[in-house]
């Protein structure tokens, strides 16, 4: 790799790159992000390279390994260009298959994704429904570039925005751009990126200025910029560079979990190859100015994506929040000003100034600008990350691109914005995605995980499992955020245990009100959203729980005892193959028998049967003038 | 851990982002954990006191102040996860080998640990064991990963594994085979080269199955070593390759037969190799 010095030089490396790329020759596309490998990418980017180089096809089929592509649930898949053909769920063996279709220009019918609707195949990548109603700005880009390979990116547009930019040579207009675009950051909060980039660039200039790319997406849940990381990490560097030729900023820092080895991997490479070819460092392109980036890697507190607390993190110390004022912009790392922006707000970057402002502004609604990735998950038919114009509406998102419930239960709600945010019901999903929408109806934006809850989940768990998350994850300065998250877990799991009183809600509600108004960082504040949310859409669930004694999803174990309904038992034998206790026996074709005894309550029966045979019942008996279930013992 | 050791690791990292926190990391990466000793011994290279270094440690969720198992098995409890009965998955573990969460077995063979979440959240519930993903894991099927991690999860059966296939290689200077059919390793001709290490010259022969890391060679190079490699006719260095994406050392390039270029990691024991059949640019 030979260092560029100067922009003629860049444009001819690209011109060159185009040229040695034959767009008709077939490249076979194999998404190999950690949910990819995770599924068995590996096996098939080998299978492919063995067929390859056995059948001698090195001239006629190309091999592009990339990042996530976003349809997780269709994993381990590959994607046939330039005819965009889409194969779902694939094997060693069909691998095989599909190569060699491939080299004779066929196509495996049989392979193709499946509309569950219709029954029919469908070929192409761009019309299966998941695609088709997405607007995929960020996340197509991933199927572009191999991402240890910068000419990859470069073919494809990559590092065009640093260097008009550069050739431009105007910081202000940078910054002007940037705030044309009303771009909103994409971690949560949704501070305008142009106003923050503003106040940076203005900042003094004593000893240099921090830009921090903030990729500790910490909320379970959420793994969208754990995608563009792996997939795409060239356009987080680009962005960085924009801004800090916008900015004035003088050094770079990455700040990325620990949990992510693959985007971490990637990172260090991608780095590495900016810098060999003069896109990162000193003296960039030749034109005199130099930025360059390092990688921090978090050691595994959630706390630490607030600003402070990473700001605190990255100087080496514990990762505890502080007061602010004084913002970051007036004094972050060191002391010295430094702008936090989000990973999926910097892959946004290279893209508003690409195409411009006023384009990128026409996607979305007025005041919530561009496209917003989310990753879909939990009990919903087609999983993964999921890439649209903000302001679509949540029944979009969960029904058309997420295709519906996963199995038989009805969707009922949908968590959003981590632990900081809530739940929202199935009869506000006409609700569009923005960020005023989303906090109006007591959730947040957040970094944009969505987590699709149907019947059979308890919303008391999901209330009581967030409020054990953050009295672990929270770091202890603030006295009502240490015990208060501490207290509300108790009530919650008294609540889940039998033991809760209506009186209990009274006071959880007091509390969550006391840690929102006194505790110091986002944490603290919002730790009460995935309470007071589900108390406010949920509240006949916490009563149920309270009164009598019941868990209707069947999650809270004390509160309910699995038992074969013989009238609808086929004994099919599928539960008794994934007890993991041995708990259910029978024979074939014959009504199935649960021993409580030794039943765990691990729910694998309840998941897996076709015909609604296991079902749960109260076990405690509620005291007299109460409701009761009349299967009591 | 020698204070040597510390001492260095300390110097590395003096001025950089992140400070102590990379200090410990790199500490905790060689070792599996954070050693007393070493703690105060890095108290003592960075002029703070042990306390700070100790509150950083435990701060943390990823510092161990425990040595861990020979195998870390990690549960994920994200919200994805937990909708999908993770929470069950890690008690199945836990009951499975006897520990809670955190813990490691009285053999030291496995940790269990608890992670917040893998951001695999479409694949829940989701296991990780030894960097290797188990996605959509049920109750039923703990017992068989664990057996799994026994075996080694890196460990194939290189005659009969479907992912495991020859490659017939030649020095990139003078196109000269690089096979040996004389001399077998797994059963396949080997990739023969020159070795420079320590000052000798010797021959070290290679495994020519994609997948097998299998080497034999007439001298011992340590672990972690990293040797030149040369061309045995035209007495070329094997070098110009990228570097290794494990480990950063430099690899060593070769001449695919039927096209491309495989690359593998000049480093004794690094396993990071590169199979490139694209043959372009880069």
């Amino acid at each position: 790799m030979e260092r560029l010095e100067s922009s003629e030089q860049f444009k001819a490396l690209q011109k060159r790159i185009i040229a040695d790329r034959d767009p008709q020759i077939p490249m076979v596309v194999i998404p190999a992000g950690t949910c990819g490998q995770a599924s068995g990418a590996n096996d098939l980017i080998r299978i492919a390279k063995r067929e390859i180089l056995a059948h001698e096809l090195v001239t006629k089929i190309q091999l592009r390994v990339t990042g996530c592509h976003g349809f997780c649930q269709a994993e381990p898949s590959v994607l046939i260009e330039p005819e965009g053909t889409f194969y779902p769920r694939l094997g060693i063996k069909q691998m095989t298959q599909i190569v060699e279709a491939v080299s004779e220009g066929r196509v495996v019918e049989q392979l193709l994704w499946r509309d569950p609707k219709t029954h029919k195949r469908v070929q192409r990548e761009a019309d299966i429904p998941f695609f088709r109603n997405q607007r995929r700005t960020i996340l197509a880009r991933n199927e572009k570039v191999d991402p240890i390979r910068i000419y990859d990116y470069i073919e494809h547009g990559g590092y065009a925005a640093l260097v008009k930019v550069l050739e431009q040579g105007n910081r202000r207009w940078v910054v002007e751009e940037t705030k044309a675009s009303g771009l909103r950051g994409r971690g949560g909060a949704g501070f305008p990126t142009g106003l923050k980039w503003e106040l940076l660039a203005k900042a003094r200039d004593g000893g240099g200025k921090f830009l921090v790319s903030n990729a500790d997406e910490g909320d379970p849940g959420a793994y969208m910029d754990r995608s563009v990381l792996e997939g795409n990490p060239q356009s987080i560097i680009e962005g960085m560079l924009i801004g800090a030729y916008g900015t004035g900023a003088t050094a770079g820092i990455i700040y990325v979990r620990t949990e992510y080895p693959l985007a971490i991997k990637h990172l260090v490479i991608a780095l590495q190859q900016a810098r060999a070819l003069g896109l990162l460092g000193e003296n960039i392109l030749g034109t005199g100015f130099s930025f360059d980036i390092q990688i921090v890697k978090g050691a595994g507190a959630f706390v630490c994506g607030e600003e402070t607390a990473l700001i605190r993190s990255v100087e080496g110390e514990r990762g505890e929040p502080r007061q602010r004022p004084p913002y970051p912009v007036e004094q972050g790392i060191y002391g010295k000003p430094t702008a936090i922006n989000n990973v999926e707000t910097w892959a946004n970057i290279p893209v508003i100034i690409s195409q411009g402002a006023a384009e990128f502004a026409r996607i979305g609604s007025p005041h919530n600008t561009g496209t917003k990735i989310f990753s879909l998950v939990g009990k919903v038919k087609n999983t993964g990350l999921v890439e649209v114009p903000m302001g679509a509406t949540i029944g979009e998102i969960v029904h058309g691109v997420g295709g519906g419930p996963a199995g038989r239960a009805e969707i009922k709600a949908v968590q959003t914005g981590g632990p900081s945010g809530g739940c929202l019901p199935a009869a506000m999903f006409d609700l569009p995605i923005d960020y005023e929408s989303l906090s109006a109806a007591g959730s947040i934006m957040g970094s944009g995980g969505m987590i699709v809850m149907d019947e059979n989940t308890c919303m008391v768990d999901v209330a009581k499992y967030f409020m054990k998350f953050l009295k672990d994850e929270s770091c202890g300065k603030c006295f009502t955020c240490r015990k208060g998250t501490q207290r509300m877990w108790e009530i919650l799991d008294d609540i889940t245990a039998g033991k809760g009183t209506l009186e209990q809600l009274d006071l959880l509600e007091e509390l969550a009100q006391v840690v929102k108004d006194t505790s110091m960082c986002g944490l603290g504040q919002t730790a009460a959203n995935p309470i007071l949310s589900t108390l406010r859409y949920f509240r006949d669930e916490y009563v149920t729980h309270i009164e009598r004694k019941f868990c209707p999803a069947t999650v809270c174990r004390d509160l309910f005892a699995y038992r074969v309904i013989a009238e609808k038992c086929t004994g099919c034998t599928l539960c008794i193959r994934v007890c993991p206790t041995g708990a259910i026996t029978g024979t074939k074709k014959e009504v199935h028998n649960l021993d409580q005894s030794k039943c765990i309550k691990c729910r694998a029966c309840f998941e897996v049967c076709n015909f609604d045979a296991i079902a749960g019942d109260a076990i405690i008996a509620v005291p007299p003038g109460r409701t009761s279930m009349e299967r009591n013992p | 851990m020698s204070s040597e050791d510390v001492s260095r690791i300390v110097e590395e990292h003096a001025g950089k982002p992140g400070g102590l926190i990379g200090i410990l990391q790199e500490i905790q990466a060689r070792y599996g954990y954070l050693p007393p000793d070493a703690l105060g011994a890095v108290a003592e290279g960075i002029g703070r006191s042990l306390t700070d270094v100790y509150g950083v440690a435990t701060f943390f969720r990823s510092f161990s102040l425990k040595p861990r198992g020979k195998h870390l098995c990690s549960v994920c409890l994200g919200t994805a996860c937990h909708v999908r009965g993770g929470a069950v998955i890690a008690e199945e573990f836990g009951r499975a080998l006897n520990v809670a969460p955190g813990e490691t077995t009285g053999d030291r063979d496995f940790t269990l640990e608890t992670v917040n979440c893998l951001g695999a959240c479409a694949l829940g519930p989701i296991v990780v064991v030894d960097g290797h993903y188990f996605s959509n894991v049920s109750p039923v099927r703990v017992k068989e990963i664990l057996e799994k991690a026994r075996n080694g999860l890196d460990n194939v059966e290189v005659t009969t594994d479907q992912r495991i296939f020859p490659v017939e290689v030649s020095c990139p200077r003078c196109n000269h085979s690089l096979m040996d059919p004389a001399r077998l390793v797994d059963g396949q001709p080997s990739i023969s080269v020159t070795v420079v290490f320590a000052g000798e010259h010797f021959r070290l022969h290679l495994s020519c199955l994609y997948g097998s890391y299998n080497v034999e060679s007439e001298r011992e190079i340590p672990r972690d070593a990293l040797a030149d490699f040369f061309c045995p006719h035209c007495h070329a260095h094997l070098t110009g390759g990228s570097n290794c994406l494990e480990c950063g050392a430099p690899m060593v390039p070769m001449i695919v037969r039927g096209g491309g270029i495989v690359q593998i990691c000049s480093r004794r024991g690094c396993r990071g190799h590169l199979l490139d059949l694209s043959g372009g640019m880069q």
